[in-house]
């Protein structure tokens, strides 16, 4: 009886593992350090037992240009494919200037010129900052960002992850010190994978999405 | 009023750089815009500062040295572009030249929007504590649908809009003014004059000691000054510096320029010291007022410096007493300023007036006569800065013509008033005051006109 149950156990385990949703989280900044890339880092190994969490850098892309030939780089067009194949992206922003940093709207724009990996596409936001906000504005106009007609992503609504004082934020290897912080990330991860599944169901609009996001050409009048 | 623009983009083909040359040809007359290259700068990294590099170094040295800023945003994806937002990091993270400047937004898009929400999220972006520009208020120019808006000319087709445009503009030019009025570190009493020169102004030379007695060799191989044979544009002509030395330093007056830091910057060094009427060295060039006046002269300076920067005066003379009748040393202050009148500093000018004096009534077979009026009004024009000593050179003057009479003596009047307030005195000395006040000129000529 008792290994039977626990054949089952295991089992169920197994099969989790090989649905595990896979992930795209995608580091806000450029920068040799960031806090932002350490939180992402720390929900890989955190959450490794209930999601593979593929962390992935926007750095080295070149100044978007609006090229007439529509070329995009190919480095971008490697994460495109990533987000492409995965079941959702959390992406983690600084704040510069009260907003999202140029190097992450730069990564945006190139996203969505002529390619459109986000329409549709689970997302969570996170971020940190070194001083009390905690990139609350940078994530605000995220959002606005990730709405608009070429981006289309489906953001994970009421839900906010600020990490602040980020500085001081983890030990030395790289964990969440803050319990309370931990707790509501956790929740909001697990919210998240929920979220995840249901957003697998709101598929209905999801090719006439496609199509607007396609149509939404810059050359239209 | 010198403007830059910047245009949000750098796609080949831009209609907001479009618009922003638009906006330079067709309001010339209004504002000077020159429109601003952002295509060679990087993107925005904070581990990889590229501050001194020469697209942001180019960019930091416009910006500061505009009167305003004009940004023509695109949206993209709901918000300005990351080439612009790239360039606002780099000029907020180890220079700040958008701090205090007055900027007008526009957009043009595409699409019926006209940039609504870039323009919202740049207006944010430009008023966080790093970048703290001043946005103005309202008066937003939206141009949407602009693959249509413009003729084959590159001008706006429709005319309501362009005089919309030119109503913004308008009120941008006057916002301008207002805010750079608010920035202009502006004293409120004479005693917060810093002779030392310890704040900054556009033109000051940063990393070269003040002090120094070579302060101008350094100071000009810091800024790459041209010299000798290099020509220099003025208003209105053309000179070799060469040629502009030899201008100032043939002149019959005495020049120093002091800028509006209180930095002495400049004179025309046609005479050693000592024969000078007012001597300077070639190692006070450069010098902060404070090292250049006594400290007994501090006060003073301080009022007159203070005076023609707050426009209560654009300029005040002061004779120099007991030099004997030959001479009339005069020194004069005047304020400097830009057609936007703001203050840019003194011209302080250095003469004798008697060899002029003595050439004229020659000339004309003419010689001075002492008038008894013109004390009152000599002694009036210089009440705020040395009454005192100008009064006794008028005395010293006055030899050359006929003998002085007592009435001339400006202050024997009110001496005696105060000596014998009989209600007589004091009656006459009120209405003699009140005549005064009304031609507004300060107390101490009451006794002079009283006289009279």
């Amino acid at each position: 009886m008792n290994d039977i149950a626990q054949m089952t156990i295991k089992f169920t385990e197994i099969e989790g593992i090989f649905n595990m949703n896979k992930y795209i989280a995608l580091v806000g900044t450029n920068s040799d350090k960031s806090t932002n890339r350490e939180l992402l880092q720390f929900m890989k190994r955190h959450y490794a037992d209930q999601a593979d969490i593929e962390v992935v850098e926007i750095k080295g892309l070149p100044v978007f240009n609006k090229p007439d030939n529509m070329k995009v780089p190919d480095a971008a067009l490697a994460i495109a494919d990533k987000i492409d194949q995965s079941d959702g992206v959390i992406i983690s922003t600084p704040e510069y200037d009260h907003s999202v940093p140029a190097a992450l709207m730069n990564a945006l724009e190139w996203l969505s010129y002529g390619i459109h990996p986000f329409v549709d596409k689970p997302v969570m936001i996170t971020g940190s900052s070194y001083g009390s906000l905690g990139s609350s504005r940078a994530q605000g106009h995220l959002r606005i960002i990730l709405d608009s007609p070429e981006l289309r992503a489906r953001i994970m609504p009421s839900s906010e992850f600020l990490l602040d004082h980020s500085l001081q934020a983890f030990d030395d290897d790289g964990n969440l010190l803050d319990q309370e912080k931990l707790s509501k990330l956790d929740g909001l991860f697990a919210d998240f994978q929920t979220f995840v599944g249901l957003a697998k169901q709101l598929n209905h609009a999801t090719s006439i999405n496609r199509q607007e996001a396609s149509d939404y050409s810059w050359d239209k009048q | 009023m010198k403007l830059v623009g910047i245009a949000g983009s750098v796609a080949d083909h831009s209609y907001n750089r479009m618009l922003l040359k638009f906006i330079a040809n067709h309001f010339s007359d209004t504002v000077d815009l020159e429109i601003l290259d952002i295509n060679d700068v990087p993107m925005f990294n904070q581990s990889d500062d590229q501050t001194d590099s020469e697209p942001i170094a180019y960019l930091t040295r416009k910006i500061s040295q505009a009167d305003g800023v004009i940004i023509a945003t695109p949206e993209h994806n709901h918000t300005l572009t990351a080439s612009l937002k790239s360039v606002i990091e780099w000029l907020s993270f180890n220079v700040h030249p958008f701090s205090d400047k007055p900027v007008m937004i526009v957009g043009a898009s595409y699409y019926d929007q006209g940039s609504s929400r870039a323009q919202l999220m740049l207006r944010q972006i430009l008023e966080s504590p790093g970048v703290n520009a001043i946005v103005m208020p309202g008066n937003e120019f939206l141009l949407a649908d602009v693959k249509q808006a413009f003729d084959e000319n590159d001008n706006l087709k429709d005319a309501n809009t362009v005089k919309f445009l030119g109503s913004t503009l308008d009120k941008f030019v006057k916002f301008v003014r207002v805010i750079n009025m608010l920035n202009e570190p502006q004293p409120t009493s004479a005693e917060d004059e810093d002779l030392t020169a310890s704040s900054k102004i556009d033109t000051t030379v940063e990393g070269v000691d003040m002090g120094a007695d070579d302060w101008v060799e350094q100071a000009a191989k810091k800024v790459n000054a041209v010299e000798g044979d290099t020509y220099v544009k003025l208003d209105r002509g053309l000179l070799t510096v060469d040629q502009l030395n030899a201008f100032l330093n043939s002149m019959p007056i005495e020049l120093t320029y002091a800028d509006s830091n209180n930095q002495f910057i400049y004179y025309n060094h046609m005479l050693p010291a000592d024969k000078m009427l007012a001597p300077r060295t070639p190692a006070q060039a450069g010098d902060p007022m404070s090292m250049v006046h006594p400290a007994r002269a501090v006060k003073h300076v301080k009022e007159v410096i203070h005076m023609l920067r707050t426009g209560q005066r654009d300029e005040i003379k002061m004779p120099v007493p007991g030099n004997g009748p030959d001479k009339y040393i005069l020194h004069a202050y005047r304020a400097m300023r830009d057609s936007e009148n703001k203050y840019l500093g003194i011209n302080e000018y250095v003469e004798d007036l008697m060899p002029m004096i003595k050439w004229y009534l020659a000339k004309t077979g003419q010689k001075l006569v002492d008038d008894p009026d013109a004390v009152t009004g000599a002694s009036a024009e210089t009440t705020d800065a040395s009454t005192g000593a100008s009064s006794a050179n008028e005395r010293t003057v006055a030899p050359v013509a006929a003998p002085a009479t007592p009435e001339t003596d400006a202050s024997t009047g009110a001496s005696e008033d105060e000596e014998e307030p009989t209600s007589v005195a004091s009656a006459e000395s009120i209405s003699a005051s009140t005549e005064t006040a009304a031609d507004s000129e300060p107390d101490d000529v009451t006794g002079a006109s009283e006289d009279e």
